[in-house]
Formats: C-alpha cells, structure tokens, sequence
C-alpha cells in the first residue's frame, strides 16, 4: 500500500463522515418531502430538519428528576457510535483506514450498542413510556440478529470474509454477481433489517407519539434541547450509514476503490455525490413505499423479521448449493 | 527436577490446604480474613503456574505413595494450564470479595458464611479445580473430581438454614452431580480397561487401536458427564437451582470456573485421549450446544430472579463454547485444520471471557443481595445512586456478557462467528446444512443476551427502587469492591487487547492440533483461515474520540451552561410513583409473548367480582410464572416413574427379619444353581 | 441466448418460484395468496420458457415454448381465476388462525430449504448443469406445499398446498430431464385442472353443511 492511497484513504473516511454527519438531517428532510408530496401537503421543506436542529440546540439543557449519567451520555454514545459507523462502513472509499478496525459484524454491532444506550437511558427515567419503548425496541433488537448475521454471512461466502472493503472491492470486480440469486436474497433480507433497525413502517412508525404504536419515540420520550438534538441527529445518521451500506454493498459504483496517487484523492467528490444520489434515491423510495402501508402491529413484526431471516437463510444456501 | 510450574501449582495446593487449616482453627473473628489471603495466594500462584504451562513449561511427576494402588499422576500441559490459570483468577477474585462477603451486613446478609465449614471447604474446593486440570492418571482425575463435586455441594448448601430452597438446590445438585460422575467414571474405566493402563499417556498411545464402538461409547458417556457439569441442557436443570442458592462468591466459582472443567474434560478426552472421532459425535456437541444457548438464553430472558437469571446465562454460554468445540472436530474431521484451529481458539477464548465477566456479575449480585436481602429484579432497582461502585461494575459485566463491542464477550464471539462461515464449503453437504443453523443460533442467542441484560442491568440498577428494602440499599465494604475491581480489570483487558491471550491459547489448541496457528496481530486481530480482521482497541478509540469530538461540539454549539432540572413527563397526573415503572416482568413480556410455544408460561388471572354484581370487579389479580419447561417435562416424570419403583419396592421389605435374610438365602442359593447350570 | 444470460434467467425465474412459495406461508388474506399462486404460475412458465429457448427454437425447444404457454395459461390464468371465484363465494377471506403459526412456519420452511438442499446432492452431483443445480428449489416448493397441506385449515389453502406441490413436482420434471412428452405433460394438466374443480365443488358442499371451510370440521363425519 502506498503512501498516497492512505492518504486518500484517510482523506475519504474524512469526507465520508462530514458527508454523513452533514447530510443525513437533509436526507431526513427529503423523505418528509417526499412523503408530504405524496400524501397532497406543501412540506417543511427540505431543510426543515437543520432547522429543528438549530432550535433545539439553543434550548436550555434539561436533566428530568432521578436520571443519572446513563440517561445523560446515552445521546453521546449513540452520536458516537453512528459517527464510527460512517468512518468504517464504504461509503466513499473502500480505502478508509478503519477499514480493517471493524468488519460488517463489528459494524452491526457497534449500532447496536448505541440501541442499546437508548434503551438504558430510556429504562434509566423510570417512566412507563420510557420502560416500554425500551422493551420494545429489545425484542425487535433480539429478533433481528439473525437476519443481520445471516444475510453477512451470505455476502461474505463468495468473497472469504467479512471486511466491507473486501466485499465492496470484490463486487466492483465481478458486477455480474450483483444479479445472482444469492446477492438478491441477501438484500431484501438486509432492507427488511435497515427498516427494523432504523425504526420504519411498518416496524414502527417515526412520526406517532401515540402509545400504543411507538417504540423509538417511546424512548426517547424525555430528551429536551441539545440532547433531543443529539438523539434526532443520531438517528438521522444510523439512516444514513445503513441505507448507504446496503446501496454500496450491492450497487457500489462510483466509489472510490484502491487507484494509486492523486487519481483516487480526484475519484473522491465523484464519489461522494454518487453516493448522495444513491441515498437520496434509497430514502425517497423508501418513504415512498411508507406511505402506501401500515405499520404492523406489534406482535406481526417477528413475522416479518421470520420471512427476512428465511431470505437469509436461503441465500446462505444458494450461496453454498448454487456456486 | 523443578520448573516454574510445578513449584507455583506446589505452592498453589500447600497455600489452599494452609487456607483451609485457618479456616478450620481460627477464631471467628479473623478467620475470613486469613483464610481469604490464604485462598487469594492459592489462587494467585495458580494463574503463576497455569501461564508458566501455557508459555510452554509443561510439568508432570508421579507421587507413587500419596494415593493407595495407583499413587498420585499429573501432568499440567498448556491445555491444563489455561484452565488452571483461569481458575485462579477466579478464585484471587471471590476470595478477595470473600472476606468482605461473609461479614455480617446491617440487618442481613453474612447469614454464617464466617462459620467453620465455609471457611475450610472453599480453600479445598479451589484445591480439587485446581487439581482436575492436571490429574494426568484415571484415579487422580476421578478423586479430584469428586473432592470437587462434594466441596461444592458443602457450599451450595451453607446457607440451608435461612432459606428453605437451599435444600431442594443441594438434593437436584447432589443427584444430578453424582449421576454425571457415574457416567465419567463408567467412560474413564471403560477406555482405561480397553487401553490396559489408567495414565493418560497410555490411553492417548492406546485409543487409536480401538474398536469405533468401543471409542463412541466412551465419548457419549463421557460427553454427558461432562455435559452436566458445563451446564448443558437438558442436563443443566441442577445449575439453576444450585448457582443461584449458593453464597454469591461460591456461585462466581461455580459459573466461572467449576463449569468450565465439563469444557476441560469434553476437550481432553474427545480431542486429547481419543484423538477425535467420527462426525457423528461432532454434530452431536454442536446440536447440543446449539440447543443449550438457545434455551439458556431465553429462559434468561424471561427470568426476574437475578442470580439465576445468571446461571441460566451459563447455560447459554457454555453452549456457545460447546458450538465452538463441536465445529472444530467437525472441521478435524472434513480436514480443514487450520478453521478448526480457529473454532477452537474461539471456544476456549470463550471460556476465558466467560469466566471473566461472569465472576464480576456473580459477585456484583452478591453485594446487592448483601445490601438488599433481594435477587427479584422486580422488587430492586435505584442502585445506581445507592451503590454506585457496584452498579458501575454490573454495567462493565453486562456490557461483556452481552457480546457488544466495547465488552469481550464481543472479541470471542466475532472468532467463533469467523469460524463457522468460513467452514461453509468444507467438508460438503453436513457442514453446509449444519453451520447455517448453528449461525442463525448464535444470532439468536447473541440478540436475546443483549436483551436480557439490558433488562437486568436497567431495571436492577437503574430507574427508582420499587421497595423499601432496595430503597435502603448501602454501597459494600472495600475488600468487595476490590474483588469486584480485579474482575472488572480482567474484562477491560481482554476486552481492548484480547491478543495478549493469543499465545498461550494457541499452546493450548496445539495440544490437540499441534502446528496451527489460528489468530495473529497485535492491536488488530487477524485470522490465518479467513481474511475478516478486527480490533478492539481501534473501535474502542474511535467511540472515545468521536464522544470527545462531540462533547466538545455540543459545548461549542450551545449557549446554556447549566442543566435544568425539571419534572419527568407524567401526562399532568402528578408525580409518577415506582410503581408506574416497567418492571423486569413486563420488560420481558413481548419476548415471552414471541416465544410462547417454547416456554409455556403458566398465567393465573383470578378476577374476584363484588358481592353485589357479578359484573362489578372488586379485584384482578394476575400471576405469571415461567418454569423450566424440560424440568416439568422430562425430569418430573422420570422422578415421578422413579418413586413409583420405590413404592412397589417397599412392599418387599416388611420388618421381618426373617424375610430378609430369606432373600440374602435365595439370592446366594440362585447364584449358585446358576452357576452349577452354566458351567 | 449466452450461457452467463441463460444461468441468471433460470435462477431469476427458480427464485420468483421459490419466494412464492414462501411468501404464501407468510400471507393469511386469501386472495393474495391466490395472486401469490398466479405469480409462481407465471414464474414456472417463464422457467420452462427459458429452458426451451436454450434448447434452440427450432428442435425439442419450440415444443418446450408450446408447453410453457399451455402452462402459463393454466397456472397463471385458469387455475387463480377459479380460486378467485372461491374466493369471492365463501365469506371467509383470512386464513385466520393457522395450527402452526406463522412465524414458526417460516423458519420451517428455512429448515425444509436445508434439507432439500441436502437430499438433492447426488442428484446434483450426477449432472451438475444448471438446469439440474435448481432442482433442490423445485423440491423445496414440493416440500413447502406439503407443509401449506399440513398446517393450514381453510380448504382453500389446501387447494393452494396441494397445487404447489404440483407445480413443484413439474418444475422438478422440467429442470431435471429437460422436458416432458407433450402428451404427459398435457394428461397432468387435465388431472389438475379436474382435481381443482372437484376440490371446489366440495369446498362449496363443506360450506353449506358446515357454514365454513375449516377443515377440521370434517373430523364431525367421523362417528
């Protein structure tokens, strides 16, 4: 490896968080857009995010009676752990330098911890609400391992591990693989997995404050200001970086692969607003599709997440019986 | 001829027997004390002696006159040396927690731990752990084991004269413990007689030459003996019951250490003695290691008793360790050495974090219910203000046992992953058929503990208390902090730079499959049989640095300096009480509710109406318990067709005497015309 | 057609069969599995239509393209719309609470993927064609229609289960030899198109005796 493409690399993972941690509130916007445009409203516009943003952090910092340090610095490790996330997961480049640090488990996993910080934050405000977005998002969390593991598990067999660089590098290699029916299970497994994670109908649905449907908000129910800030930013990000994972690990191109010299370092805003396409296409169909269904109730999801896992579980197969 | 191991494991067993002897004499007043540092000592010149054997110096003597017939036979290689090492690290921990653990609390607690029989039996206890893994001679191996089993159930049962369910833990352990040792000893004596000799050199030079039947015999005997003791279902029904009733440092023994010999001895007989076997006997360590984390986890998922929420999470993770073994001789088998190189590395790995983490949390359970007099997760909660020391080390164990990054359940999980989808194309249709579900396993089990500890920590130790006894709650005396805090040390070590353990695991795995390496790097782990790499420590920066880069973001981007404090959102109500408040139960309701068809819950709901109306509710009272559903299934019938045996016996003894000495006349008689007919 | 576009339509088509199968364990609203039945109809025509453009138009491929036809006009467009009248004439619209549920049918349906995996290696191993390497999707639809048969009360995801493990079993006949006497495959069709009507006709009976179509009814007729 030489010095300029660690550079590059660097220069990319750079990028790639600024991109993520800039951006993803807008990519929020867009899907309430899109979302309002379909259902005959005008819209916040596109921006409207930045600016709850904004106004959240010039409000006063609020510590609810009998919240501890949990409930203060599950915000910061959920920021924190999406912020890594965007690091290591190719979004620009596959030569970011942490590239190697954590693997597609590692990655899921890290978003997990910070699912994790909410829930204690959430259990740590000794609130009704706060106990059972909590649980809730737990038993989601438990059900949707599976299908994570197994669809990684999927891609990384044609490949021989795990790394995302390997995986993204390997796809740009051999494009037909994209078309296999391996790569085509795994993804609608892995879509299944991105709208469990990130809160989406018909899991759950991100714009109710009513109790008998929600789960994240439930959780998130006593953040107030700057905190609010963090968490709604936190999760604008964990989109991101999930939508971007699955638009990158079966759609890459335009990413920055391993060119030697400046030409990768030029490769770099190509790739950038490649994948800033790609999202934004993601998330808008995304939000599309929400608003042709209805979120499920609670009790139907491990059906759901069952029907991935089977997704999963077929593409394993195929990857072995098929290859 | 002296080494450095066997002088620190010498002087490991004279500290424990000066230990037990201090315990035994002493006054009360400073007999914790002393027979403490003396089981501390032992334990800290076993982790001297296992790593000596795990860096290489293996030992071994033969003391022909310290046991009649067969005299006293051991040998520590690398293998026995991680155990032993882990061992006594475990045991530096609880005996140090010991001492503050068996002073009376205000009010509770204590509850005679000080008494002689404590005091003496947990140093010998250490003693015969520590004696298992370097028994290197059939006899030596089973007197050690026993002398175990029987330290143990002294312990389990110490505390018999405070609670009633003490009792019933000691008989299941008692019976179940000595069923498995039956099983070891019909497979140790079968393989010892097939191979002429009981030292282990002569059986691992003699198993080759056996016949296949006589070789799976001894390994499904074995297996299930061992099996038992690791915890494994449906064996495991003794382990919730004991762990959870015996005083919490012993049951940090039990789960950490004592549970980890049933590993020792499926690795030493099935991949040492026998030198491997056919697939068959692979397939079946998987299955049930498969089905005992499945069913570990979930029942620890929906359990609201903390410690056996614990013991049922060892179950859970033996299991795991049992996937790991299973897939490594699967892998042996389809001849893939340098993957079953890494399944066992990840397996033992496994056991090494597990002993860790699951020592902290033993012991953070204890000084709960030392301060609380509770083990209910839903009568605790509020510890976070109350014991602040304690609290802060359950997080760093919960964190660990639920193979999060950042924890080192993480690292050996991650390994044991690597090496089941890299055996996908190994070893043809089984593997590919078996491995996927052993993932889908693991994923499974992987998901329910981080939704199981969330709920132990969360509702435990967060939130406000739920009564006035954890209302109550004070922090614990320093020399359980201190035992706490070593194990906390261990975690965070193996947790940011598990390379350090590489070495000497690799020894270890090079018992059974000597030249493999299966795991190198330092900061960042990489893998000889995949190209998947992971670090740590590198994750662990990260989140620090990108937590600081935002902290410092945030102070820069807002005005307000102060926090206010304000009320919680309690929908214009009024105040919210602790009883408003999740509990572990209704935390773990949609998961019971998920899994409904496996755990069977038993619910109750009485609805009493007023005298007046039928239809008016006066009171709705609901209850729900989730039992052991193999407990109710499988054993209760077996004990119910075992009394019924017993019943129908009972007729043959009458009380007359004559009847007796009439059956011992015709048996004698009997005999002899079956002999007089045979020959 | 090129081997590489040949590979990728065959399987294209195998997945769509096979997700349908799935996906009809997954549904409860009856007509959708009626729709999910049409699509796996339509997905094994566009199979055997692949195999017989392989073949080449002008020899064993064109009667192989004739059969697809037959096939996608019985199994896309017969077959449903008599369902679909099955449908619209009972009240019940919802398979409402299946013997197994569905979650659990799910993962049952992963295991009987694993096993049909298994079981067809030497089959596999004899021809390793393409064609031959999606056998084990056709048995696992064989083995999934059978589970439909097993754990489902409504007679007509009965009449579903049991066309699946039809439709399985020609897809097996297709992928395996590579194409089925004109006249066989014809004979098969009749037997199916007849054994559906007889079906309905008694689903109809069922629903005036016993006002539904819960099959365990029938247990009624025993004493």
């Amino acid at each position: 490896m030489s010095g300029s493409t660690t550079l590059a690399g660097t220069v990319g993972a750079a990028a790639q968080v600024v991109l993520v941690a800039a951006g993803s509130p807008l990519l929020v916007g867009v899907m309430r857009q899109v979302r309002a445009r379909l259902e005959g409203r005008a819209g916040a516009g596109v921006l409207q995010p930045w600016r709850d943003l904004r106004k959240l952090l010039r409000k006063e910092a609020i510590t609810p009676h009998g919240t501890g340090p949990v409930f203060r610095a599950a915000p910061l490790v959920l920021a924190a752990t999406a912020l890594v996330a965007a690091g290591v997961v190719p979004i620009a480049t596959t030569e970011s330098p942490l590239d190697g640090a954590a693997d597609l488990f590692a990655v899921t996993a890290l978003l997990a911890l910070g699912t994790v910080a909410l829930a204690l934050a959430a259990l740590d405000t000794a609130t009704a609400f706060g106990g059972m977005g909590a649980s809730r998002e737990m038993t989601v969390l438990a059900l949707v391992e599976p299908t994570i593991l197994m669809s990684v598990f999927a891609l990384s067999v044609p490949v021989g591990s795990t790394n995302l660089g390997a995986i993204v590098n390997s796809t740009l290699h051999e494009p037909q693989r994209v078309v296999s029916p391996v790569s085509l299970l795994a993804a609608v497994a892995l879509a299944v997995v991105v709208i469990a994670e990130t809160g989406r109908i018909p899991v759950d649905n991100p714009a109710t404050h009513l109790e008998l449907t929600m789960i994240h908000e439930a959780m998130v129910l006593e953040y107030a200001g700057p905190d609010l800030a963090l968490v709604e930013w936190a999760s604008a990000m964990r989109l991101t970086v999930l939508l971007g994972l699955v638009a990158n690990l079966f759609a890459p191109w335009g990413i920055a692969g391993a060119d030697s010299g400046w030409v990768a370092l030029a490769a770099l805003p190509l790739a950038l607003a490649a994948f800033a396409a790609k999202v934004t296409l993601l998330g808008g169909a995304l939000a599309a599709g929400e608003v042709f269904m209805a979120k499920l109730r609670m009790f139907r999801v491990p059906e759901l997440l069952a029907g991935s896992f089977v997704l999963a579980l077929l593409a394993v197969a195929a990857s072995f019986f098929l290859a | 001829m002296t080494s450095v191991t066997g002088a620190a494991l010498s002087a490991s067993l004279g500290a424990s027997v000066l230990a037990a002897s201090a315990g035994a004499v002493l006054p009360r007043r400073i007999r914790p004390v002393a027979a403490g540092i003396g089981t501390a000592a032992a334990g800290a010149a076993a982790v001297v002696a296992g790593v000596a054997a795990m860096t290489g110096r293996s030992w071994s003597a033969w003391l022909p006159e310290l046991l009649p017939l067969a005299g006293v036979r051991l040998a520590v290689d690398p293998l026995g040396g991680l155990f032993i090492a882990v061992t006594g690290a475990v045991a530096v921990c609880a005996a140090v927690y010991g001492v503050g653990y068996a002073r009376p609390a205000d009010g509770h607690g204590g509850h005679g731990l000080d008494g002689r029989t404590v005091q003496a039996v947990l140093p010998l206890f250490v003693a015969a752990m520590l004696l298992v893994p370097a028994a290197a001679s059939v006899s030596t191996f089973l007197v050690a084991w026993e002398l175990m089993a029987l330290a143990s159930l002294l312990l389990v049962v110490a505390e018999h004269r405070h609670r009633e369910s003490v009792g019933q833990a000691g008989l299941w352990y008692a019976v179940m413990t000595h069923l498995g040792l039956v099983a070891i000893l019909a497979a140790l004596a079968g393989l010892a007689a097939a191979a002429h000799g009981e030292s282990f050199d002569r059986m691992r030079a003699a198993a080759e030459g056996m016949s296949p039947a006589v070789r799976g015999a001894v390994f499904v005997a074995a297996f299930a003996g061992f099996a038992s003791k690791a915890g494994i279902v449906p064996l495991h029904v003794w382990l919730p019951r004991a762990h959870p009733e015996a005083p919490s440092h012993v049951s940090a023994l039990m789960s950490a250490a004592m549970v980890n010999l049933g590993v020792y001895g499926i690795v030493r007989v099935g991949f040492d003695l026998l030198g491997g076997g056919p697939r068959w006997w692979w397939l079946l360590v998987l299955a049930a290691g498969a089905v005992s984390a499945l069913y570990g986890i979930l029942q620890a998922a929906v359990a609201t008793d903390l410690k056996r929420l614990l013991a049922y999470s060892t179950c859970e993770n033996m299991g795991l360790v049992l996937v790991g073994l299973g897939a490594g001789g699967l892998l042996v088998t389809a001849d893939a050495r340098p993957l079953a190189a890494l399944a066992l590395t990840a397996a033992l790995l496994h056991v090494v974090n597990h002993s860790a983490f699951k020592t902290l949390l033993f012991l953070a359970a204890g000084s709960v219910l030392r301060a609380t007099g509770l083990r209910d997760l839903d009568a605790l909660g509020g510890l976070r203000t109350r014991m602040p020391v304690t609290t802060a080390m359950f997080a760093v164990g919960a964190l660990a046992a639920s193979a999060l990054p950042l924890g080192n359940g993480f690292v050996s999980e991650w390994l044991l992953l690597q090496s089941l989808i890299g055996s996908l194309g190994e070893g043809g249709t089984i593997t590919a058929v078996t491995m996927p579900v052993a993932v889908g396993a693991l994923a499974l089990s992987a998901g329910l503990a981080v939704a199981t500890f969330v709920k132990a920590f969360g509702t435990g130790f967060l939130a406000r208390p739920r009564t006035p006894q954890a209302e109550a709650a004070a922090e614990s005396p320093a020399a359980m902090g201190v035992g706490m805090g070593a194990a906390a040390a261990c975690c965070v070590a193996l947790a940011l730079v598990p390379a350090f353990t590489v070495p000497g695991l690799a020894r270890a795995v090079q018992v059974v499959l000597p030249g493999q390496d299966a795991v190198a790097g330092q900061v960042t782990l990489r893998l000889a049989a995949a190209s998947s790499t992971m670090s740590p420590l590198l994750i662990a920066v990260g989140v620090a640095v990108a937590a600081a880069a935002l902290l410092a973001l945030l102070r820069f981007a807002t005005t307000w300096r102060v926090r206010r404090r304000a009320r919680l959102w309690d929908c214009g109500m009024g105040p919210m009480t602790a009883r408003m408040e999740y509990t572990a139960t209704s935390f773990a309701e949609p998961l019971q509710r998920v899994f409904d068809d496996v755990l069977a819950p038993e619910t109750d709901v009485n609805v009493t109406p007023l005298a007046e109306s039928a239809y008016l509710v006066d009171s709705v009272s609901y209850r729900a318990r989730v039992g052991d559903r193999i407990e109710s299934r499988l054993y209760r019938p077996l004990i119910a067709a075992a009394t019924a045996v017993g019943e129908a016996a009972r007729r043959l003894a009458d009380g007359s005497v004559h009847r007796y000495l009439a059956y011992g006349f015709f048996t004698f008689t009997g005999v002899l015309i079956v002999l007089a007919v045979t020959r | 057609m090129s081997d590489v576009t040949y590979v990728r339509l065959l399987d294209l088509a195998c997945g769509v069969f096979l997700l349908a199968a799935v996906l009809v364990l997954w549904r409860r609203d009856l007509a959708a599995i009626v729709r999910l039945f049409a699509l796996q109809g339509a997905a094994l025509a566009a199979l055997v239509t692949v195999l017989g453009v392989h073949e080449g138009l002008d020899g064993d491929g064109a009667e192989l393209v004739a059969l697809a036809v037959g096939i996608a006009v019985l199994r896309a467009v017969v077959l449903p719309r008599l369902l679909r009248r099955a449908v619209a004439d009972g009240g019940e619209a919802r398979e409402t609470e299946p013997l197994v549920n569905v979650a659990a049918s799910l993962v049952v349906a992963a295991g009987l993927a694993l096993l049909s995996y298994a079981v067809t290696r030497p089959v596999v191993a004899l021809e390793p064609s393409p064609a031959v390497h999606a056998v084990p999707v056709a048995l696992t639809v064989v083995l999934i229609g059978f589970f439909v048969l097993v754990s489902r009360r409504r007679a007509l995801s009965q009449v579903v289960g049991f066309l699946l493990v039809d439709n399985g079993i020609t897809a097996v006949a297709f992928l395996t030899t590579s194409g089925v006497p004109l006249i066989v495959e014809l004979g098969v069709s009749l037997d199916v198109l007849l054994a559906v009507l007889v079906l309905q006709v008694l689903t109809a009976r069922m629903r005036a005796a016993f006002g539904g179509t819960d099959l365990d009814d029938l247990r009624e007729l025993r004493d």
